[in-house]
């Protein structure tokens, strides 16, 4: 088989307890390019950068980062593997009892040799190029959610990765720093010559700056394509999900028993359940 | 400077620990650990032992000298054999030292008193005194005095 | 009758795991120790769980102390022994109620507090994130803690014994009037240092041992969200006072019981 992505997903399937999260995908990710990973809540986003990062064990199928496959390797060489790539949490994820420099410093201390004024140059080079130097002995509990957010991308990019991975970059981010991330996210990807992978569902941002999407629904694939094609695809829960329509083939209910059945079910057992909640 | 604090903190903290230990070996325990290592064992035969513990002091003169470690019955003479622990510098009981059970007021604990002999020769390790004084038993001694009150009338 | 069999052994087979991934957690953090500025985070964290437990223990320790010596006067005094007041008090404190109170104490200021805090660390994706630093959370957050735990509530069980014993001089003293030197005298008769003292400091190691683990894998495995993190704080409380309350027992009854 021949591997072209930086990032390989093969026939992988996910569990959580009994309800499949993935069933069966396979996904490749390019080098050089942003893809934004896409999908109503709950399809799994978040699990698919865990699978990534090598947080989780796929129950079945494999993932390859660089070519390797990260099941096979021991904990010295995924630690050594992760050095190469950055991720950006959905909270941000600072570590509250240091101060925003330590946070930025943090991954350089860890796994590079750099002396003090190396570290302290470099700190700062990473804290400008997200307008973040001024605030340097800050703690993260004085930040806004927005500065937290792009102090934590100044530390996933400390190391010089060479991909990076955005969990939900700009949820509950007031518009200028949405914008600003998007910028940055754009800025950093074409200047780093990054792979960039970013999880979201705000479509507008997210298909603004990405190369290409991928659209997961219901433990599937649903397209992987350019923006601009999805845009205009013709398969109907493409379309709902990229023009967000309340009603179409993607349900609205989470899976249950027919509602007939259990309206028609007897009182008693409803009334019980209804007692045990009050 | 928040930092240094914390060192300094933290330093007090493990001396005091250390220090409580410390105080707790010697003054509140006595330091028994330093004086139990250098000891030698006598015995004594009582026709009754009677309210005689473990850990009761030895005394010599009021002078606390040892300490008693058990109290059994010795099976040949059916007498107590109380076993003592006396402390090492203590190397001047004669013999014919003689050694009694006396209680500490009326009602307090039971002791072992030793009165020294005149003997030139010294009790060594594993020696038995030979000459006892009994436990002094309430009420034998309330009975009596009753009879004699009965018989002096 | 199957189901419920069945059912039951689920339920214990689920004890088991339980158990076995606190054991786990154990093991792997204390697979490799301070390493690489440990001792700063060691000291960090000696300052955290011992520090700022010593007011409460120094104030409660007092106290006890103080009622331990009025106590103890007045039942003595009914035997006309209140001269054996400080023995009393020093045997008690020693042997059962330093380490008792101040393992509970512990539990109760310290261990939920660790809980909290590592429980926040998940929920917000701290420990997530070392470990995409190719940092293991278990060797950085958890050790030192856990080691931190073992050394300090042996050295506040001492500071409180102290303390206690002081406190119980005040009244029994300086208060009621028993002689001083009876009171110390008496104590250091009846006091043994291998017995009594080294007796209570193992009992103390212990505790803090339970109450340090049960604290660390509650925070380590909460659900997190604020919900699963008070859950696992209240764990934390109930759990480990349990545990010390239980094994006060065991441990009573293997030292002083068999004498």
């Amino acid at each position: 088989m021949a591997v072209n992505g930086i990032i390989e997903i093969h026939n992988l399937s996910f569990f959580r307890g009994k309800r499949a999260i993935f069933k069966d995908i396979d996904v490749s990710i390019a080098a050089g390019k942003i893809t934004a990973i896409m999908g109503p809540s709950g399809t799994g986003k978040t699990t698919l950068l865990r699978l990534i990062g090598g947080q989780l064990q796929p129950h079945q199928g494999e993932v390859q980062l660089f070519g390797k496959n990260i099941a096979q390797l021991n904990r010295r060489q995924l630690n050594q593997l992760r050095s190469r790539m950055g991720v950006l949490f959905q909270s941000g994820a600072l570590f509250t009892d240091l101060t925003v420099f330590e946070n930025v410093a943090f991954p350089l201390r860890e796994h590079t040799q750099l002396n003090d004024q190396q570290l302290h140059d470099r700190v700062l080079l990473k804290l400008e190029a997200v307008g973040l130097r001024g605030a340097r002995e800050l703690m993260p509990s004085h930040l806004s959610g927005g500065m937290a957010r792009r102090v934590a991308l100044a530390r996933a990019v400390a190391l010089e990765p060479e991909i990076i991975l955005y969990d939900e970059p700009f949820s509950g981010q007031d518009p200028i720093a949405m914008a600003v991330l998007q910028r940055l996210i754009k800025d950093l990807n074409d200047e780093m010559q990054l792979t960039s992978v970013l999880v979201s569902h705000d479509i507008a941002e997210a298909c603004a700056i990405a190369d290409r999407v991928i659209l997961l629904g219901e433990g599937r694939v649903l397209a992987h394509d350019t923006p601009e094609a999805l845009q205009t695809s013709p398969d109907p829960a493409v379309r709902q999900f990229m023009h967000g329509e309340a009603d179409g083939v993607i349900p609205f209910h989470f899976p249950a028993p027919p509602l007939a059945a259990e309206l028609l079910c007897d009182n008693a057992s409803v009334a019980d359940k209804q007692g045990g909640l009050l | 400077m928040h930092k240094r604090w914390i060192e300094i903190s933290v330093g007090l903290m493990l001396v005091a620990g250390v220090v409580a230990l410390l105080s707790l070996a010697l003054q509140v325990s006595g330091g028994h650990l330093t004086r139990s290592a250098d000891r030698y064992p006598i015995a004594a035969l009582f026709e009754n032992a009677a309210g005689l513990a473990p850990k009761a002091q030895v005394t010599l003169a009021g002078v606390t000298v040892g300490e008693v470690v058990a109290v059994v019955i010795d099976p040949q003479t059916l007498m107590a054999k109380v076993q003592m622990q006396i402390n090492g510098e203590v190397n001047y009981l004669s013999i014919d030292s003689s050694a009694s059970i006396l209680t500490a007021g009326l009602l307090g604990e039971k002791y072992v008193g030793l009165t020294v002999g005149a003997e030139d020769e010294v009790l060594v390790a594993g020696d038995m005194i030979e000459d006892t004084q009994s436990a002094l038993v309430l009420e034998e001694l309330i009975g009596q005095f009753l009879l004699n009150l009965g018989d002096s009338n | 009758m199957i189901n419920l069999v069945a059912a039951l052994g689920e339920q214990l087979l689920q004890r088991l795991a339980l158990m076995g991934q606190a054991l786990l957690m154990l093991l792997q953090s204390l697979k490799v120790l301070p390493g690489k500025h440990g001792i700063a985070r060691l000291t960090q964290q000696l300052y955290v769980v011992g520090v700022q437990s010593l007011i409460i223990m120094l104030v409660s320790a007092l106290f006890i102390g103080m009622v331990l010596g009025l106590q103890g006067y007045t039942l003595l005094s009914a035997y006309g022994s209140e001269q054996a007041v400080g023995q009393m008090v020093a045997l008690t404190l020693v042997r059962e109620l330093s380490p008792v109170v101040a393992a509970l104490l512990f539990a109760g200021r310290a261990g939920s507090a660790l809980t909290a805090e590592i429980g926040l660390m998940k929920a917000t994706e701290q420990l997530a994130s070392l470990e995409m630093f190719g940092v293991d959370p278990l060797h950085r957050i958890v050790a030192p803690r856990f080691l931190a735990g073992l050394i300090c509530l042996p050295l506040l069980v001492a500071i409180f014994s102290l303390v206690g014993i002081y406190g119980g001089y005040i009244v029994a003293v300086d208060w009621l009037g028993v002689y001083s030197g009876s009171y110390w005298g008496n104590m250091q008769q009846a006091v043994d240092f291998g017995e009594d003292v080294v007796n209570g400091m193992i009992k103390a190691l212990v505790f803090a041992f339970v109450v340090s683990w049960i604290a660390l894998y509650q925070g380590y495995s909460c659900v997190p969200t604020s919900q699963g993190i008070s859950t696992a704080t209240t764990r934390t409380v109930v759990y480990s006072s349990l545990a010390i309350l239980g094994f006060d027992f065991i441990l009573t009854a293997l030292m002083f019981g068999g004498a």
